[in-house]
């Protein structure tokens, strides 16, 4: 497993690209397990009788899976490998910037776990802002008047437009 | 010609002050967003699907018809300027677009692509007209074996045709499907895949599914690799043509639009093959051969046309068999479905004046676009400097209002965020997006197709192939799995070309230009072995942005 010094980058990442494609092969067999798994579950009950009962596209998509996980497997072990999608703003000569993809999923999720008690418009305006800091933007001031002026926008938006209530949370009676 | 005297209804529905200004908020926004790097037009349609809880059906559907069409638009603006294409289908127009823009001709290839589009638009809006009550006719007669049959190849086309891997796509599918499984199953109330969670027996909020695919999962994936600094455009002034420009436009807008109608039209669309051959055709017949790969308005005028023809094509399937073929038709089914409404043969008698309104507001929408974009490109233009991470956290922002929405549970942004990861994923191992959401959709439906088709005969298979509608589409099917693989097969044998991938791409990285006509050559093979697409369009695709080539070999 030792490559020539000079071939040493890339070869390295080429076994590593693979490594984690299957991986996905290996997700992709994970569903086909618990599909089955859930399917085996399912009762029969009287009303199956006759008609096609509600096992039988589970199992064909469980089978499906299973074949293209096989054959995802194989691919990958014959030297196939993806194409990242490409696009204006990306780089894919650049590493994933992992740092930046956990800290917006780890946004997002705070903010759904406090929506209830900070309420839509503050949760909005700090994901927003956070989110462009997170990307890159180094003015914060900035990020957090169009975060607020944003989520004020939208919760009178929804409320007099829409008709439809966003919970205040902590602002409550003050909006 | 009892169509036109509904279309004339649908123009006076249409053109009321308040759909007109639906037409009107919708064209500008999906040009914007078609302009915008990162979003397209089923991105800002499945963010806006939240609307759809308190709009009429009209207005919103008006709307999302007209960010349909301006995505097109804007699409060329930025393929031209700025040589990144953001969709499959504006990768051929910044072959010659961009080199056109850079020697100085940008507003000639602005104009041509713009009055291109509105001719290929409208014509192909015409042809809508006459080809889907037509299309109804037939399909009112047809029963389920032969629905489930057309399911099954718009399942099969979306994933093995289109995109550039055939095991990848089948994935997609299936995941798309398995979405889709989730909840109280629809005849016998079974929970399936529920896990004993309560908000889950509804089904996942297609909406949730729609917004995480396509805003979620592309904004994580920009995120992790934002290239930094602001990609450098050109300049470029109001759109206009010379008498030679029109001379030489004219007869690829044509051409295009024969091309890429049919295309969109029939289950198995998409607007990627139909720009290539438009290309390819225009290449042959150019006077100016010499001038392909250097700047032709024909490579600008043919595609363009083909791609907006394309998109109207669409609509057929769509509207006269629910059967989306793209990212945006698919999310504007949900929008149909968000009212109670099921695109299929019988829309045209339950729905009459909603179809014929937004069939008029169409050609309404085509002729607003070419009026606002031809003196406000330079205007569009500037939108490509948008500072990056607003519009990113912009995304995010409307994604989470969107997933909350609908519902009103903090449940489905955890979902949210779970499919948005899956997205993601998709985009990082080339798995294509649009086979998950049409199989998220389409998956129950087929499923409660093919129970009615053994319902009739008692669980005998055999009814599957009961009507000759059926029996046409499975082998096509069949033609579709086996040819590309046989005709690969026995043109090694016979030793004409072959997969030359490895040599063949690391070439075209190097030398842009010169690598670029043997490129196009593939094209050629492509064309000649239609499902050959996903090879030809990975290859050029690689030409135009080495980059990709770079990276991968």
């Amino acid at each position: 497993m030792t490559a020539p010094s000079t071939a040493a980058a890339p070869g390295l990442r080429a076994r590593l690209q693979g490594r984690s494609e299957l991986g996905v092969a290996a997700l992709l067999a994970v569903i086909a397990i618990v599909i089955a798994i859930d399917t085996a579950n399912i009762r029969d009950t009287a009303i199956n009788a006759g008609v096609m009962g509600p096992r039988v596209v589970p199992t064909i998509i469980a089978i499906g899976l299973g074949l293209c996980a096989i054959a995802l497997a194989i691919s990958v072990l014959r030297g196939g490998h993806a194409e990242a999608e490409d696009g204006e703003d990306i780089d894919l000569t650049q590493k994933a910037h992992w740092p930046t993809v956990f800290g917006l999923g780890g946004l997002i999720l705070v903010f759904a776990l406090s929506m209830d008690f900070l309420g839509f418009v503050i949760g909005s305006a700090l994901l927003f802002c956070g989110s462009a800091l997170l990307l890159g933007s180094r003015r914060f001031v900035w990020a957090l008047v169009i975060g607020i002026l944003l989520a004020v926008g939208t919760f009178y938006g929804f409320v007099l437009g829409l008709g439809i209530n966003l919970p205040a949370g902590l602002l409550t009676g003050i909006l | 010609m009892d169509n036109l005297a509904l279309l004339m209804e649908g123009f006076s529905n249409a053109l009321t002050l308040q759909n007109l200004l639906f037409a009107l908020i919708g064209v500008l926004l999906g040009t914007a967003v078609g302009v915008l790097p990162g979003i397209g037009p089923a991105m800002t349609v499945a963010l806006l699907l939240p609307l759809t809880y308190a709009l009429d059906v009209t207005g919103s559907l008006i709307m999302f018809a007209g960010i349909y069409y301006g995505g097109m638009y804007g699409g060329s603006t930025t393929s031209i300027l700025l040589n990144t294409p953001g969709e499959s289908s504006s990768v051929v127009t910044a072959l010659e677009g961009n080199k056109m823009a850079k020697a100085g001709r940008g507003a000639q290839a602005l104009a041509t692509a713009a009055i291109g589009s509105f001719v290929a638009g409208t014509l192909a809006t015409g042809a809508l007209v006459f080809v889907a009550p037509f299309v109804v006719e037939i399909a009112i007669g047809l029963g389920a074996p032969s629905y489930f049959a057309m399911m099954v190849f718009a399942f099969i086309a979306v994933s093995t045709v289109l995109g550039s891997s055939r095991i990848r796509g089948l994935a997609s599918l299936f995941i798309g499907l398995t979405i889709g499984l989730v909840g109280l199953d629809g005849t016998t109330g079974q929970p399936r895949l529920t896990f004993g969670q309560p908000l889950l027996s509804g089904g996942i909020d297609v909406v949730v599914i729609a917004v995480a695919l396509f805003a979620v999962g592309e904004a994580l994936w920009i995120a992790a690799h934002l290239r930094h600094g602001t990609p450098a455009t050109i300049p470029v002034g109001v759109p206009w043509m010379r008498k030679d420009d029109w001379k030489r436009s004219w007869k690829p807008w044509l051409r295009g639009t024969v091309i890429g109608f049919p295309f969109g039209a029939i289950p198995a669309g998409g607007a990627e093959i139909p720009t290539f051959l438009s290309y390819v055709t225009e290449k042959k017949l150019s006077k100016h051969p010499e001038q392909f790969g250097h700047g032709a308005i024909e490579g600008v005028a043919g595609p363009e046309a083909a791609n907006n023809a394309s998109a109207a094509g669409t609509l057929v399937p769509l509207l006269t068999l629910g059967l989306p073929t793209t990212a945006t038709a698919a999310v504007m089914i949900l929008a149909f479905n968000q009212y109670g409404i099921h695109p299929g043969p019988l829309l045209f008698q339950t729905e009459p004046v909603l179809v014929w309104t937004l069939i008029a507001s169409l050609f309404i929408g085509n002729t607003l676009l070419l009026a606002l974009n031809l003196p406000l490109a330079p205007l569009w233009a500037k939108l490509l400097r948008i500072p990056r991470p607003y519009l990113y956290a912009g995304i995010l922002f409307f994604a989470t209002l969107g997933a909350y929405a609908a519902g009103m549970q903090t449940f489905n942004i955890g979902i949210l965020l779970l499919l948005g990861a899956l997205g993601y994923m998709a985009r990082r191992f080339g798995f294509p997006v649009l086979p998950i959401i049409v199989g998220a959709i389409l998956g129950p439906e087929m499923e409660r197709q093919l129970r009615r088709a053994l319902q009739i005969s008692a669980g005998d298979p055999a009814a599957l192939l009961s009507e000759p509608v059926a029996v046409v589409v499975y082998t096509v099917i069949v033609l579709f799995l086996v040819g590309p693989p046989l005709v690969k097969a026995l043109r090694r044998r016979f030793g004409r070309g072959g997969p030359t991938d490895g040599s063949r791409s690391g070439g075209g990285s190097t030398d842009d230009t010169d690598g670029y006509g043997a490129e196009a050559d593939e094209t050629v093979q492509f064309d000649a072995f239609g499902t050959q697409t996903s090879d030809g369009s990975a290859r050029v695709i690689r030409v135009v942005r080495p980059k990709v080539g770079r990276r991968g070999k």
